[in-house]
């Protein structure tokens, strides 16, 4: 299982069962934890759902109570190849 | 006393005079190394230099480098306990000199070159990376560093305090304003032309090539580092590009900045004291190459409510390159200050109010500068109040400025995001406002007649009973006066 984080200004940007193109860090301990992936995924507030978790914070860094389970379904590259 | 040459020296001198103190057991780089920063600029306590970090053996961290004026002196090779007006003489007398040029130093006289990561080695959390505060937006790789560049069309160098978070295990998001140095040669050079901007970031630098990657100066920040050190700065290439970084640092990345590709920053604890600017996509740096010396220290400067470096050191800057631009103007000022409590948005100037108009004249100079996105308040005074004391600047504050007449205020002046009271707009597009509070009395009053009289022992006795008095304080039954 793995734990991530998201930060979003309204908690509804986060839509159940649809697939969402989200900037997500890794809680998971370690050297690389809160280093950063854009990601397609899926979200469900049952916390069963998917297998992975979901932290979810506010724009200002507030810890939301809102939690999601959530499943990764592919990394999205954004950056131009000629920076890669 | 000689200005410590790098931090290493400058955290000898600190532990010497009992301005930084030894930290031996283990700190998390996750919040606790960064608490302990917070709570010793809250306390004005010395700076910890934390010799373990966990996860990360050889490193350590040195926070809150110049978050009091002691260490600001010792940075200068004073006397810790010199005054603030002392400092700040002896900085506007080293930086009216002559410019003194940096000198380049073979790769085997640098020890930033000791280790040196590239290709597929590089990886920034191998870098004790500190999450300074609960719910920043990431782990911040600068925040007391300067990010060099050199303008691609006139040559000149740039040595800019622009904060870096890491995104990645390459990349890093920083924040860049339009109205930066960087900013504008962005935006002017690299974005039309879709080219990367090549950049180097040095972290763990002498307190003073930290001073003037802070200062808001014309002067270039290698030569302004000569002259406030007395000697050149060293300097080495860098391995991946041709830019030159300070040879002693502790830890230099190396990269390119990507003008067309932006990646999510903050938010982050800011020198506000607050956690204002929203997370936006803003300027992406992709790391190439590290290079840093063994057992490399990491600076971390923690923004907060007062008082840190962010505030202290800017502070200080500001109102010295403020004093320069208005005598160079030819208006008589008497002394410019920022109080580092204003979190360096209030500018209160001295003058001799020798003709109408000065106070907006002082006013429009100031926000019209370079300085001016940084402030978005000038209160001027007469030369007769002392600018350091706030008990004398509040009372003609609450006294003199007119609420009708001496309230000026400007509108859809440039601004940064950082502003707490602006609006979410405001803060999205970097306007700003601005107010001067003019507490001079008007000069068409009739100084005898309608200038009021300043009621103070100093102002209303013959000098005669305030020397029998203050002769005979102790003999009245009062303890002595410090």
């Amino acid at each position: 299982m793995n734990q991530w984080e998201v930060f979003v200004n309204d908690v509804k940007e986060l839509a159940e069962d649809t697939d969402l193109e989200l900037t997500i860090r890794t809680l998971n301990p370690g050297l690389h934890k809160f280093t950063y992936k854009r990601v397609k995924c899926q979200v469900s507030t049952n916390l069963k759902k998917h297998v992975d978790q979901l932290q979810v914070r506010l724009g200002r860094g507030q810890l939301s109570n809102n939690r999601f389970s959530i499943q990764v379904l592919d990394e999205v590259q954004r950056m131009p190849a000629k920076y890669l | 006393m000689a200005a410590p040459r790098s931090n290493r020296e400058f955290i000898e001198a600190c532990i010497k005079s009992g301005d930084a103190v030894r930290i031996k057991q283990e700190v998390d780089w996750e919040n606790e190394a960064g608490a302990i920063v917070r709570r010793a600029c809250e306390l004005a306590a010395p700076a910890p230099f934390m010799e373990r970090i966990k996860d990360y053996p050889g490193f350590s961290y040195f926070g809150a480098p110049l978050s009091t004026y002691r260490r600001m002196a010792i940075s200068l090779g004073m006397d810790p306990a010199a005054s603030l007006p002392e400092i700040g003489k002896e900085y506007l007398k080293r930086t009216n000199g002559e410019p003194v040029p940096p000198v380049l130093v073979d790769k085997k006289d640098a020890p930033c070159k000791e280790n040196i990561l590239k290709g597929a080695d590089v990886d920034l959390c191998k870098l004790p990376v500190p999450l300074v505060h609960e719910g920043d937006g990431g782990r911040y790789v600068g925040t007391w560093h300067a990010v060099v560049t050199k303008h691609p069309v006139r040559g000149d160098v740039n040595w800019g305090m622009y904060r870096q978070m890491m995104f990645d295990s390459r990349t890093m998001s920083g924040a860049v304003f339009p109205f930066s140095d960087l900013g504008k040669a962005l935006n002017d050079y690299y974005l039309p032309r879709g080219e990367s901007c090549p950049f180097a970031t040095a972290i763990g630098l002498s307190p003073l090539a930290a001073m003037a990657a802070c200062a808001p100066s014309p002067i270039p920040e290698p030569d302004l580092v000569g002259m406030l050190a007395g000697e050149p700065a060293r300097l080495v290439k860098c391995e991946t590009n041709d830019l030159e970084v300070p040879a002693d640092a502790e830890i230099i990345l190396e990269g390119e900045i990507c003008p067309d590709y932006k990646v999510e920053e903050g938010p982050f604890g800011e020198y506000t004291g607050y956690r204002t600017s929203p997370r936006e996509f803003r300027v992406t740096f992709r790391v190439n190459c590290i290079t840093f010396r063994n057992n490399a220290t990491m600076t971390i400067s923690n923004m907060g409510v007062p008082q840190d470096e962010g505030q202290l050191l800017r502070s200080f800057s500001l109102g010295l390159e403020l004093e320069k631009l208005l005598k160079s103007q030819g208006i008589p000022v008497t002394g410019v200050y920022m109080h580092p409590r204003s979190t360096h948005h209030m500018m209160i100037v001295g003058v001799k109010p020798t003709y109408s108009g000065i106070a907006q004249q002082i006013a429009q100079l100031a926000f019209g500068s370079k300085l001016g996105p940084w402030f978005h308040m000038v209160m001027v005074v007469d030369d007769k109040t002392d600018i350091y004391n706030w008990d004398e600047v509040y009372h003609a504050f609450c006294t003199r400025c007119h609420p009708a007449n001496g309230i000026h205020v400007y509108k859809n002046t440039t601004g940064t995001p950082l502003y707490p009271f602006a609006t979410p707009h405001e803060r999205k597009y970097s306007i700003g406002s601005k107010v001067l509070f003019d507490c001079l009395w008007p000069v068409d009053w009739d100084p005898v007649n309608d200038v009021p009289t300043l009621v103070s022992f100093k102002n209303v006795y013959p000098q005669a009973i305030q020397d029998k008095v203050l002769a005979n304080w102790t003999a009245y039954g009062y303890p002595p006066v410090k």
